[in-house]
């Protein structure tokens, strides 16, 4: 790959030095910060406002203004009518009223869009599957689709060929007999032995004879089903959630609260992939071993580092001797 | 004593107060040392991870597949990895792909990811700690197509389903006109794909695709997306509206594993490990101080 121009390296140069700006928070809102933060919004607001222009308004509008369909042409003045209708709320309070049609357009527009989309994906997908059966057939080897057996702990799709091959040839005896055919090279056969287990491992889901059930699935549905009905009582406010329905209710808010648990793990480990992308930029692991070399980060974070506790220090001082400005009285 | 002197505070009190900052620098710490001192804990995948790689997997070559980035430079510590494997393993089964975008900050990453991963070989013959087939260098509009960004939210999703050629007016990226490009004939719509990959870190993103014309058209579609929005995207999965999810950093670590190349999503699911225990140890902690606290036994908050 060709090296960084050095405008290029420059800019991983300043990215380095505003991630260190931004974290100076933690001291103070101090003039690095606001510097980072002002970029920020001017830059984001500056760079939507040209992609709006070039990708939505010059093509769209400008440029289809041009058209020669007279059909096109009225609809895309109405859509100009409508943008200038906007203003007009903002700009006289006489004729704010008109405002409302654009506005109403966009909220019909949205909520027509929405709604046909929700009640398709939501409603209709997810009570089909809450409302499927308890059981939890295991998949029999002998018979069952290499879909179904893609899907299985330790598979995959070659794994699931072979094993369809293999049947036809001399039909499975056991789990064991599946999982060492000669056809399986020897980490297929490992992965297949460590994804063995009787409680959510293969065993629990595959079987060679038919009408085997999966008792962990089957529990696993039950619960599924009952932390679903509780979690319905909760939100069900008709009726008072005293005796028996203010426990199931109970056993809801429980079931939310397992639920949101696991969100807020996941947000956690979001953040703190944030904090790890940034540790690897401001360190120079995201780069190959010849753009490192030519972008230096470790030594631009050590310069910036001394730079923003430099700057702090200086203007600490003249906050502290009455000189710095807003923010003087509460510090002091 | 008299009664005006003052108990000293109980040490539960004196730490209720502590500076958080102390755990600001216990998490820099989790996070940089560990980047030095790796301890290669175990990546793997969970089951929603593998079922995205046997999706892929069971691609035949020279299947088409349209990869949606909708993200922001935010969200690629998180996504970046998996995009890095799953392009290595779309590669080396000589897949077309068609990319678009419908976040307005996505397409300076695009174009970077088209220059750096899609033209560039990720895993060429000899890559050291790397077993599997190597990848070659794409080209663009023969073995891929950059379709550039298109806004409209979900409006914009709706309309790829029933007419991509349109919503694109009918030209990639760079103007050539998709009539032109032999890998685009026959493909009018996003069902004309052998699958849909979506790289989601909000909205509009996997949610909108299912909603709008993965349920309507019965994509086939996988998503990675970050890990704040797997819990939204997960039930999807337990539909099979979705055929595979990749959430978050640890999910793309796990799928660097099943390709063969561990990448930024291995080296970070270790600090990520890490991070995880010093945030359990700060609300064991937080909860330890409070529930020792003489305030809180004697029925204060």
């Amino acid at each position: 790959m060709p090296a960084f121009a050095m405008i290029d390296v420059v800019g991983f140069w300043v990215g380095i030095f505003l991630t260190f700006c931004i974290l100076s928070f933690l001291y103070d809102d101090n003039p690095f910060y606001k510097l980072a933060e002002h970029l920020f919004i001017g830059i984001s607001i500056g760079y939507l406002m040209v992609q709006q222009y070039t990708d939505n308004l010059h093509p769209k509008l400008i440029v289809a203004l041009g058209e020669k369909d007279g059909i096109w042409l009225a609809l895309r003045l109405v859509a100009i009518v409508l943008v200038i209708l906007l203003f007009v709320k903002a700009l006289s309070r006489r004729w704010a009223w008109l405002g409302r049609f654009p506005l109403a357009f966009v909220v019909a527009f949205y909520a027509g869009l929405q709604i046909n989309a929700v009640a398709n994906a939501e409603l209709g997908a997810q009570i089909q599957f809450a409302s499927k059966s308890l059981d939890d057939p295991k998949v029999d080897l002998n018979t069952a689709p290499a879909e179904a057996l893609t899907s299985l702990p330790g598979s995959s799709p070659l794994v699931a060929e072979k094993l369809v091959a293999e049947r036809a040839q001399r039909p499975f005896t056991s789990l064991d007999d599946a999982t060492t055919r000669p056809s399986l090279t020897p980490a297929e056969r490992q992965d297949l032995a460590a994804a063995r287990g009787t409680l959510v491992g293969l065993d629990a889901s595959a079987s060679v004879k038919p009408g085997q059930q999966n008792w962990f699935g089957v529990l696993s549905n039950v619960l599924l089903l009952l932390g679903l009905l509780t979690s319905l009582v909760y939100f069900y406010f008709s009726v008072a959630h005293t005796g028996v329905v203010g426990r199931v209710s109970k056993i809801g808010v429980w079931v939310l609260m397992i639920g949101f648990g696991a969100s807020f793990g996941l947000t956690v480990q979001g953040r703190l992939a944030l904090a790890i992308g940034r540790a690897y930029d401001v360190l120079g692991r995201t780069f190959s071993p010849s753009d490192a070399a030519q972008i230096k980060a470790p030594y631009v974070s050590l310069i910036s580092i001394v730079i923003i506790i430099l700057g702090i220090a200086g203007w600490e001082l003249r906050r502290r001797n009455g000189r710095g400005g807003p923010g003087t009285a509460e510090k002091t | 004593m008299s009664a005006t002197e003052q108990k000293p505070a109980h040490w539960s009190e004196k730490l209720q107060t502590f500076d958080r900052r102390w755990i600001f620098l216990a998490m820099s710490l989790a996070i940089v040392i560990p980047l030095f001192f790796p301890l290669g804990l175990p990546a793997k995948p969970d089951p929603m991870t593998k079922a995205a790689y046997n999706a892929v997997e069971s691609l035949p070559p020279g299947s088409r597949v349209f990869v949606s980035l909708d993200m922001d430079p935010a969200s690629t510590p998180e996504l970046e990895p998996f995009f890095k494997a799953v392009m290595l393993h779309l590669k080396r089964k000589n897949v077309k792909v068609v990319f678009g975008t419908t976040w307005y900050s996505a397409p300076p990453l695009v174009e970077r990811y088209m220059r750096e991963v899609v033209e560039a070989s990720i895993a060429p013959a000899g890559t050291a700690g790397y077993s599997g087939a190597p990848d070659r260098p794409y080209v663009k509009n023969v073995d891929y197509v950059n379709l550039g960004f298109r806004d409209g939210k979900g409006a914009i999703i709706q309309l790829f389903g029933s007419d991509l050629r349109k919503a694109f007016d009918g030209r990639a990226n760079d103007g050539t006109a998709l009539d032109q490009i032999p890998m685009m004939s026959g493909i009018k719509q996003l069902k004309d794909f052998d699958l849909i990959v979506l790289l989601n870190a909000g909205f509009p993103g996997a949610k909108e695709y299912v909603q709008f014309v993965g349920t309507r058209y019965k994509l086939k579609m996988i998503a990675a997306c970050t890990a704040v929005s797997t819990t939204d995207l997960a039930p999807y999965f337990q539909t099979g509206q979705l055929i595979g999810l990749v959430g978050g950093m640890a999910a793309a670590a796990g799928y660097e594993d099943l390709v063969g190349k561990k990448g930024a999503g291995t080296s970070g699911a270790d600090v990520l490990n890490i991070g995880s225990i010093v945030v359990m140890l700060a609300i064991i902690f937080g909860n330890v101080v409070y529930f020792v606290s003489p305030r809180r036994r004697r029925g204060g908050r």
